[in-house]
């Protein structure tokens, strides 16, 4: 396998004393999806954040290529997130700009700031955001104020901030949760067909074991903070799926969903 | 009856105990205070006796109003209006970077927030007519005195209230923004302000609002406006030309008033 994108190395992190990730390890190769999969409370979200140094990690290391990111602040920080897109679960768009700044957002990290501020960004920029939108379906709503979009939608223009960002890696935070089951599969196609176009890393947290064995290139378990599995979507079994989210007897392993969709997002 | 009812945990006793303790130690606290209160307030309701029929005889003296000087007045009245408007001005415009460092989610170093929070709370504590009064005594009488003191309170009240108003927004866009590799100051053009331009207009109209009321007492330390004409009337008890001036503060802070609020209800 080629030499991993994104690697992060024993890292643990601590809220008031209890523990929510002890010493995870994972890796994300380029042009690789790895879902990260894990009940509610299994500390998904946290491990994107210490990822992402939105949150100080405790101990370990996160490596982008030979960047140790843990160690960087203020500018040098900056630049480095240009190569780290996130999709963040609540969207966090910006209510009062239209879906077409939203995405421009993403081509912020690139922009000289009198760009920013005078809100004169260049074609090239500008081109790029709109092909984003044009990808995610929204092509239409482009001038539709952010909060008046529904949940979906929103979800749908905070990847194409991902997008026009055009980062090396990208960490999505259950991106499909607020989705229904047709836009979810497109959307993880989507994300697919990135990693393979671009040769982007995509670490994806889901919980549902499905879409994870539809799209994923490989499968992380996340347990009480521990990683209990890395495996093929092939040999994920009903006993991987016990160790991650417990015994649950009614609940037989979903056959996985084949990717057809393309119909919603191309 | 359910059963779930029966497994309800019993609320502990202690906790019981500690809020009617808490209930009847505020209530003694808050009755020692006003008692405190009533005392140093001097309240004496015989000295208010005695004085009201002097009020009414002042009052029947007062009519009609004297509107013979109504061109000096209203010019009066609109040099307060003058001070109000430039003072607010003056003190947004400090405010714009005094509120960055005020708050906290866009200043998280306590070593600058901090003492920035101190100038504030000072600027804001000292009001605009203690200041006025200082800088009669710098620059001399007139209004550019008032016009330094409403800028400078305006300054510490705008940038609280802006801090406050920024601090209140949610992180998630914030970050999202982050994440794309954006500095601060692309963060807060783009991030920040679409989200509470419309709060901190509000807030500066608001301000304006006040000021203009305020500014009508900065006469009294001779710091020009319609309250110096105030001030001169009463000294020489012309009552109906005080009158006059009641009625001309009156009506002019109440268009004020509307107006404000009216512009307010357009921005949210």
């Amino acid at each position: 396998m080629a030499r991993a994108l994104l690697c992060v190395d024993r890292l643990s992190k601590a809220y008031a004393g209890r523990t929510v990730l002890d010493a995870v390890s994972l890796s994300v190769a380029s042009g690789e999806v790895v879902a990260v999969l894990g009940a509610s409370g299994a500390g998904k979200t946290t491990l994107f954040r210490c990822i992402a140094g939105l949150a100080a990690i405790d101990a370990g290391s996160v490596h982008l290529d030979d960047t140790p990111l843990q160690a960087l602040r203020g500018r040098a920080l900056a630049a480095a997130r240009r190569d780290i897109g996130l999709v963040f679960q609540q969207h966090n768009l910006v209510r009062r700009l239209d879906a077409l700044d939203n995405v421009l957002a993403g081509r912020l990290g690139r922009v000289p700031a009198w760009r920013v501020i005078l809100r004169r960004f260049a074609g090239a920029d500008l081109s790029r955001a709109v092909a984003a939108l044009d990808r995610v379906g929204l092509i239409e709503h482009a001038h539709q104020r952010a909060d008046t979009l529904s949940g979906g939608q929103q979800q749908r223009v905070a990847i194409a901030r991902v997008l026009a960002q055009e980062s090396r890696i990208i960490l999505a935070d259950e991106p499909v949760a607020s989705l229904d089951p047709v836009t979810a599969a497109a959307t993880l196609a989507l994300l697919r067909g990135l990693a393979r176009e671009r040769g982007i890393g995509v670490l994806c947290n889901l919980h549902q074991v499905d879409l994870a064995l539809g799209h994923a290139d490989r499968i992380v378990g996340l347990a009480g903070g521990r990683i209990v599995v890395d495996a093929q979507p092939g040999t994920f079994d009903g006993a991987a799926r016990t160790r991650v989210f417990g015994d649950l007897p009614d609940a037989p392993i979903p056959a996985p969903v084949t990717d057809r969709s393309g119909a919603v997002l191309h | 009856m359910s059963p779930a009812l029966d497994r309800l945990p019993q609320r502990p006793f202690a906790s019981v105990a500690a809020g009617r303790f808490r209930f009847v130690a505020v209530l003694a606290i808050v009755t020692a205070f006003y008692a405190l209160c009533l005392h140093y307030a001097d309240i004496d309701l015989e000295r208010l006796w005695t004085g009201i029929p002097r009020l009414i005889a002042w009052a029947m003296r007062a009519w009609p109003p004297d509107f013979a000087e109504l061109d000096l007045l209203l010019a009066r009245a609109l040099e307060t209006l003058a001070i109000a408007t430039i003072g607010t001005t003056i003190g947004a415009v400090i405010a714009v970077p005094a509120c960055v460092l005020a708050a906290r989610n866009l200043t998280p170093n306590s070593f600058l927030r901090t003492p920035a929070r101190w100038v504030l709370n000072a600027l804001r504590g000292i009001d605009s007519f203690v200041f006025a009064l200082l800088f009669v005594a710098a620059v001399g009488l007139g209004p550019f005195a008032g016009v330094l003191g409403v800028a400078l309170h305006s300054a510490g009240t705008i940038a609280k209230l802006w801090s406050e108003a920024i601090e209140a927004i949610e992180p998630g866009p914030i970050e999202a923004v982050a994440m794309t590799g954006a500095t601060r100051t692309k963060i807060v053009v783009f991030a920040v302000l679409p989200d509470v331009l419309p709060s901190l207009t509000s807030i500066v109209l608001y301000v304006w609002e006040v000021n203009a009321r305020a500014s009508t007492v900065l006469g009294l330390v001779g710091a020009g406006g319609i309250g110096q004409e105030l001030k001169n009337s009463v000294d020489l008890l012309l009552f109906p030309r005080v009158f006059a001036i009641l009625i001309i503060i009156l009506v002019m802070v109440t268009a004020i008033d509307q107006l404000s609020a009216w512009l307010r209800r357009r921005l949210v």
